[in-house]
């Protein structure tokens, strides 16, 4: 009887499923047209699902042998079940093979169960709690009526009762795994997951075979040029396609949640809300259904809207509160944790973009600091002739005089704030130490458009960009060293979509490379215990993790990992004009960071960015650590008979011989 | 009595010379009636001697001997005294040639510094021929308690006390200034720039006058060529230009425009019109103060801040000692991030930029961002336990001690002043 | 999406903003002008009105840029009497205003370019026969042809004003704070242009407009009647570098020695 059931049963669960599929498809379609490689995006899944997305996944050794397992089985029973059961080909080893897969399968959803058993709190609840037992009734199912296949029952043991039963169990893992896959549930995410890797609109995140980065941090620029080109995200259809599709392929992890700084600090912001809010959007309905950890502060159930309705409502509720999209650091965090690759900091930077350019609702401070980077190309309103009176007894060379060097130093707008400017001055020490051959832009400097950006003020970020790429084609010079994360990472990554393409450094690295050289006679001293902070736009953003360690370790520094380092380094809550929109939590970011500090017992943090150096040094506890720049700490390396004398003309060609 | 000094040498000699008979008596004569002689001789015959007679107490405060015998100081003082109030020369302009009208804002019932200023102005023009001086006419509207009106400069004074002038009036004031114009036609009108006082009046009147009025004048010169003899230099577009015109009828001017009088004394005559007043038709109708707290005043207009940071522990206590001062509340960072003020109170430059002209940081360290934050302050005063911090280093005046209680005898001693002058008020 | 369309559908008040183009203090760039971007935000407060932009002047991409900013709050048009440089507007407004005939008309109190006497709103009033009313912060009510509203006073005190409709209301730095210029809105609105007669400005022709000299600080002017005085005037430490530091005081002393500083700064209210 199994031999007629079975068939009937998988290939109606097959066409169920691709009777989900188009109809999923067509959810993703109403997204704004995204033209992507289908052939090469396809043929580049396996390799983007072996290697990047478990390369994230495997981060987590059990939950990755679980996937393994689970999923590898799934995949392999479920291809030999169509053949063995469905085409009714139990020949030879392909029986034993399914139960194999099947086997595996089991323990793999022993696994799955285990961690359900008491999931940690970034874990979704809701259908993911039956899926233990679905992957355990397919399994199960698959092996129980695959036994007589291979011979090892007979083909009618346990009779008809048992046939019916054990059929029932196969169509419920068959509904879960298959036709579930299409029609929403759990498994939904193998499905949108699959297609995402294959459409994702960041294919150069993706390693290649020949090696490379395989990363893509830039915010993507909009065409301001056509007039009817939409002005941001006003609605989920507002989207382009594959975001939509990234979107659905969420699976609720958490991880993203577990390291969002704005979740911890009690702020309305959680990613992976923000990810389903997405995908109720695109369906259409309300978040009642979610089943995770809500936006602190904002019960589940309130909010609700289509595809075609606001994101944001101008009065009331709709999707999300303008607060949450404002919550967001920019950090990174999420999107590096993300084992489906989604591109949440893409999202909330295309719904700012709506509200902050059509809108007019950039919050707190945002609207007065955008009217100073239009007004005097500085968000603090500052003369833009004064941006050198710091350095008045420095003598900067002034690139305009000599039209060329061989590294620009981009002094950022640290130049108008006091702490920064003793930064910038132990960067000059050092650079003149080193016989660097460099100038400065000066007055002709603006603000590299990152703030604007991140506030969604495309606008702004496009003529500041473009103001300075016409500046700096004016001169000749190597490189861009600077000691500002935030313009490194607009400068390296997203001036070139608006034709500027430059070699840029950030100053830790360039340092190092100082030091690697013999450039720079460092006495190593005796700094205590000393932890690093890794900036979010020079770690997350540009993969920079070694080169700040490196030249810490010259120093000669007894250098302690906080808990959260490199990769999964905390946010200190500067990012993405966080501390301009101000949005309140229960605490603030910093502390939370300056916690992460004490813990390790380190006397001095070690910080390679104007941002993180504020906000760090603006918490006010006891015994707090010092709070130093890689340049200060390098600077006081040197000792005071570094005379910072400017370096003579005829130094030139030796400079260039120690960095060749 | 005559403040001139007269010198009888005969005597002077005697009283340098310690062996004349007359020594005594004239060294008395000379120390004054007050002076006790710091020798004489005892009963018994003896030379006595009152050491601490010796000498006299200098101008500045510190005692002096002079060995000439001449110990003059006291008398010299008296004499100074009475000269220390310098004396302003009375003048009296019986016959004008011509007017100048000013209408001083008297804000608060007094003439304000502008106000002085603008009647210096009015000198100026009004002096400028010796031979044919014009006279100061100032118009004041409402009552006020301005007593000295001739020494800042005024020849003539008219008063417009009618209830129909009290509060905002522009337009029964318009009228009464066109009265004046009708009968008197002063040469010059000038008023003080000021936003809601000469500076709306002025330029009502001046479009009444059809005169095309300079406005934010800072600078009045004598210029031959100009129709009425004088250029005046302007602030324009908003303070970002000068604009050099000659002096139009009406002008309305920045304080600090002129020096204001300090050596005249005028007779500040009072004038009336020989007309009564038109009954003015009224569009605008004053409903009267709104009460508005200090606590809610914007923090970059307010000109006196009370801030709060770290160091406070009673919060009630620092409210209410804002309430009792009247001043604005501001707040350090880590107060708004604790939760004890509110994010728009926030001074420093990551908050807002202040530029009161008094800021008063209670228990304020002073991190750099705010200290940049409070550049733009005139006066700072810190109250904090720590003397080392960098709040006290740019403090004008800094207390060192506990904030609550300083705070509390601070608000203590508001209270009283506020009480006696209410008695005084009582009294008159 | 724009404020202008949702306030006509109500149809009641009319109401106009003259704009003019500021310029930046620091950076001399245009720009809205603050004041009237304040006036623009008062009127845009108001209950079912229409809310129609006037502007006058000239006609170049500095100017147009500013004006955009304006439309960026949130208008679908902005009418701009194109003039040449130098002209006198008062002409052409009056025509314009006594054609569009609002019943409010709203002001910056002064020009942030050119001469910015201030004048203009008093020339208008004048003109119209309407009454005018200076330094609103904010508009309670308009009801039976009379509109009550507040008067900014020193110190962020305020007062009650009742005045008769039409009238001319001119805000200053008291007014609302402007809401934020949206881009999408200012790239789309329209500016159209209308014709009306110039007049040259002659007498300003004939003054000399230069950048604003720095203003000589008066100096403290000592009237000594001795020679110790003057020396002790000449010989006085200058102020500053460093204050005054009272330690090991009780507070009743602390607290007398800030109460003179602030009797002296003349904060302290009676």
């Amino acid at each position: 009887m199994l031999d007629i059931l079975l068939p009937i049963l998988i290939f109606s669960a097959l066409a169920l499923a691709a009777i989900g599929a188009v109809r999923r498809i067509r959810l993703w379609r109403q997204g704004r047209p995204s033209p992507v490689p289908v052939l090469r995006g396809l043929a580049a899944v396996p390799r983007r699902y072996l290697v990047d997305l478990h390369h994230v996944v495997a981060r987590d050794k059990v939950m990755s042998n679980t996937h393994v397992a689970t999923a590898g089985g799934f995949v392999a029973a479920m291809a030999l079940a169509i053949v063995v059961h469905g085409l009714g080909l139990a020949e030879g080893v392909l029986g034993w093979l399914l139960l194999a897969a099947s086997a595996t399968m089991f323990a793999g959803s022993l696994f799955v169960a285990r961690r359900r058993r008491d999931p940690p709190a970034r874990l979704s609840k809701g259908p993911w709690m039956r899926l233990p037992k679905s992957l355990m009734a397919f399994s199960l199912g698959i092996f129980a009526v695959t036994l007589p296949a291979v011979g090892v029952l007979p083909a009618d043991a346990g009779g008809w009762l048992v046939a019916v039963l054990l059929a029932a169990v196969v169509a419920w893992g068959l509904a879960e795994l298959v036709f579930g896959m299409t029609w929403g549930g759990p498994m939904k995410h193998a499905f949108a997951g699959a297609l995402h890797l294959a459409f994702h609109r960041r294919p150069t995140r993706f390693s290649v075979k020949r090696g490379g980065e395989g990363r893509s941090t830039g915010l993507k620029a909009l065409d301001l040029d056509d007039a009817d080109a939409p002005l941001g995200v006003e609605k989920p259809a507002d989207f382009t396609w594959n975001q939509l599709l990234g979107f659905d392929a969420c699976v609720q992890c958490g991880r993203c949640e577990a390291v969002c700084p704005a979740f911890a600090a009690g702020q309305p912001l959680n990613p992976k809300k923000l990810v389903q809010d997405m995908v109720v959007g695109m369906v259409g309905g309300s978040d009642a259904r979610y089943a995770g950890s809500p936006y602190p502060g904002k019960p589940v159930g309130e909010h609700a809207g289509d595809p075609h309705g606001p994101i944001v409502a101008r009065e009331g509720t709709a999707l999300v509160d303008a607060e949450t999209l404002w919550s967001c650091t920019t950090c990174r965090a999420c999107v590096e944790e993300c084992p489906m690759m989604i591109e949440h900091v893409d999202a909330i930077v295309d719904m700012r973009r709506f509200l902050t350019l059509e809108r007019g609702e950039t919050p707190n401070k945002g609207a007065e600091v955008l009217d100073n980077l239009i007004a005097t190309d500085n968000p603090g309103g500052f003369d833009p002739g004064s941006r050198l009176h710091w350095a008045a007894d420095l003598d900067l060379p002034l690139i305009a005089d000599r039209g060329e060097a061989e590294v620009l130093l981009w002094l950022g707008d640290g130049v108008f704030d006091m702490r920064n400017q003793r930064t910038l001055r132990s960067l000059v020490k050092v650079l003149r130490a080193a016989r660097v051959d460099f100038a400065v832009l000066g007055n002709e400097e603006r603000d590299s458009g990152d703030v604007a950006r991140r506030l969604g003020d495309e606008a702004t970020f496009q003529r500041l960009a473009r103001r300075n790429i016409a500046t700096l084609s004016q001169y000749r010079f190597d490189r861009i060293v600077t000691c500002d994360p935030h313009s490194f990472h607009v400068l390296k990554n997203e001036y070139g979509a608006l034709g500027g393409d430059y070699e840029v450094f950030h100053h830790s690295t360039y340092l190092h490379t100082l030091i690697e050289a013999g450039a720079l006679s460092i006495t190593p001293t005796a700094l205590g215990r000393v932890t690093y902070h890794d900036p979010c736009y020079l770690g997350r953003y540009n993969g920079e993790y070694a080169a700040p360690r490196a030249v810490l370790e010259a120093l000669g520094v007894e250098l302690v990992e906080m808990a959260r380092s490199g990769y999964r380094s905390r946010c200190c809550g500067g990012g993405g004009g966080a501390p301009i929109t101000d949005v309140p939590g229960k605490q603030r970011i910093p502390d939370m960071r300056m916690n992460d500090v004490r813990e390790t017992g380190a006397e001095l943090v070690a910080v390679g960015c104007p941002q993180c150096t504020a906000m760090l040094e603006g918490v006010v506890a006891e015994d707090r650590a010092e709070i130093k720049d890689i340049a200060e700490l390098v600077a006081a390396a040197l000792g005071d008979d570094a005379t910072p004398a400017p370096a003579a003309s005829d130094t030139r060609r030796t400079t260039e011989e120690v960095m060749g | 009595m005559s403040d001139i000094v007269r010198r009888d040498p005969r005597k002077e000699w005697i009283a340098r010379n310690r062996l004349h008979p007359e020594h005594f008596a004239v060294l008395a004569e000379l120390g004054g009636e007050g002076a006790s002689p710091s020798e004489w001789i005892g009963p018994s015959g003896l030379i006595r001697r009152n050491p601490r007679a010796v000498g006299f107490i200098g101008p500045n405060g510190i005692k002096r001997i002079d060995r000439s015998g001449g110990q003059r100081g006291a008398q010299a003082a008296q004499g100074r005294r009475s000269q220390a109030g310098p004396t302003r020369r009375s003048v009296a302009i019986e016959e004008p040639a011509f007017l100048i009208a000013v209408v001083p804002d008297l804000a608060g019932g007094r003439l304000s510094s502008h106000d002085r200023d603008l009647l210096g102005l009015a000198r100026q023009l009004a002096d400028a021929d010796p031979e044919r001086p014009g006279a100061v006419l100032a118009l004041t509207f409402g009552s006020h308690k301005e007593t000295a009106f001739g020494d800042a400069g005024i020849d003539r004074l008219m008063a417009f006390d009618e209830a129909i002038f009290d509060g905002y009036a522009p337009e029964a004031r318009l009228a009464a200034l066109q009265a004046v114009e009708r009968e008197l036609a002063p040469r010059h009108w000038l008023l003080p720039d000021s936003s809601l006082g000469g500076g709306e009046l002025g330029r009502r009147l001046a479009v009444r006058l059809g005169e095309r009025a300079a406005t934010q004048v800072w600078q009045v010169e004598a210029d031959a060529e100009a129709p009425s003899g004088w250029r005046c230099t302007a602030r324009a577009s908003a303070g970002a230009n000068d604009l050099r015109r000659p002096l139009p009828r009406v002008a309305l001017a920045l304080a600090e425009c002129a020096e204001p009088v300090s050596e005249t004394h005028h007779a500040a005559r009072p004038l009336t019109l020989s007309q009564p007043l038109p009954e003015a038709f009224t569009r605008i109708e004053d409903g009267g103060a709104v009460a508005v707290d200090p606590a809610g005043v914007a923090l970059a207009e307010a000109e006196f801040i009370l801030s709060a940071g770290n160091g406070v522990r009673d919060w009630d206590a620092y409210h209410h000692a804002a309430r009792t001062l009247g001043a604005t509340e501001g707040a350090s960072r880590v107060a708004v991030d604790d939760g004890f003020m509110p994010r728009d109170r926030q001074v420093g430059a990551t908050g807002t930029w202040v530029t009161a002209r008094v800021y008063v940081a209670v228990g304020i360290s002073g991190a750099i961002q705010h200290l940049q934050g409070i550049q733009r302050c005139d006066k700072v005063v810190a109250i904090n336990l720590d003397p080392g911090c960098d709040m006290i280093k740019r403090a004008d005046l800094a207390v060192i001690g506990d904030a609550g209680a300083i705070l509390e005898a601070l608000v203590a001693r508001v209270e009283r002043e506020r009480q006696g002058a209410e008695e005084q008020r009582d009294v008159a | 999406m724009s404020h202008d369309t949702t306030k006509q559908a109500s149809g009641g008040l009319d109401v106009a903003v003259l704009v003019s183009v500021g310029r930046h203090p620091l950076t001399a760039r245009a720009r809205r002008a603050d004041h009237d971007a304040r006036a623009v935000e008062l009127a845009l407060g108001l209950e079912a009105a229409r809310v129609r932009l006037i502007h006058a002047g000239r006609n170049d991409p500095d100017s147009e840029a500013a004006l955009r900013d304006y439309l960026g709050m949130g208008f679908a048009s902005l009418t701009r009497i194109d003039q040449p440089a130098g002209a006198d507007v008062l002409p052409a407004l009056l025509e314009a205003l006594r054609e569009a005939a609002p019943q409010l008309l709203f002001t910056g109190s002064r020009a942030e370019t050119g001469e910015g006497s201030g004048l203009l709103p008093y020339l208008l009033g004048e003109a119209l026969g309407w009454p005018v009313v200076t330094g609103i912060a904010a508009v309670e009510s308009v009801e039976g042809g009379t509109a009550t509203l507040l008067q900014a006073l020193p110190r962020g005190q305020r007062r009650r004003l009742r005045v008769r409709l039409p009238a001319l209301i001119s805000v200053d730095e008291a007014g609302p704070a402007p809401r934020q210029s949206a881009y999408g809105p200012a790239r789309r609105g329209t500016l159209s242009a209308e014709t009306r007669p110039a007049e040259t400005d002659d007498a300003l022709a004939g003054w000399t407009l230069e950048p604003a000299r720095a203003r000589p600080k008066r100096l403290k002017i000592v009237k000594a009647s001795s020679a110790r005085e003057r020396f002790k005037a000449a010989a006085a430490k200058a102020e500053g570098g460093g204050g005054q530091v009272l330690t090991d005081v009780t507070p009743e002393q602390g607290a007398e020695a800030i109460f003179t500083l602030l009797k002296e700064e003349g904060v302290l209210r009676h």
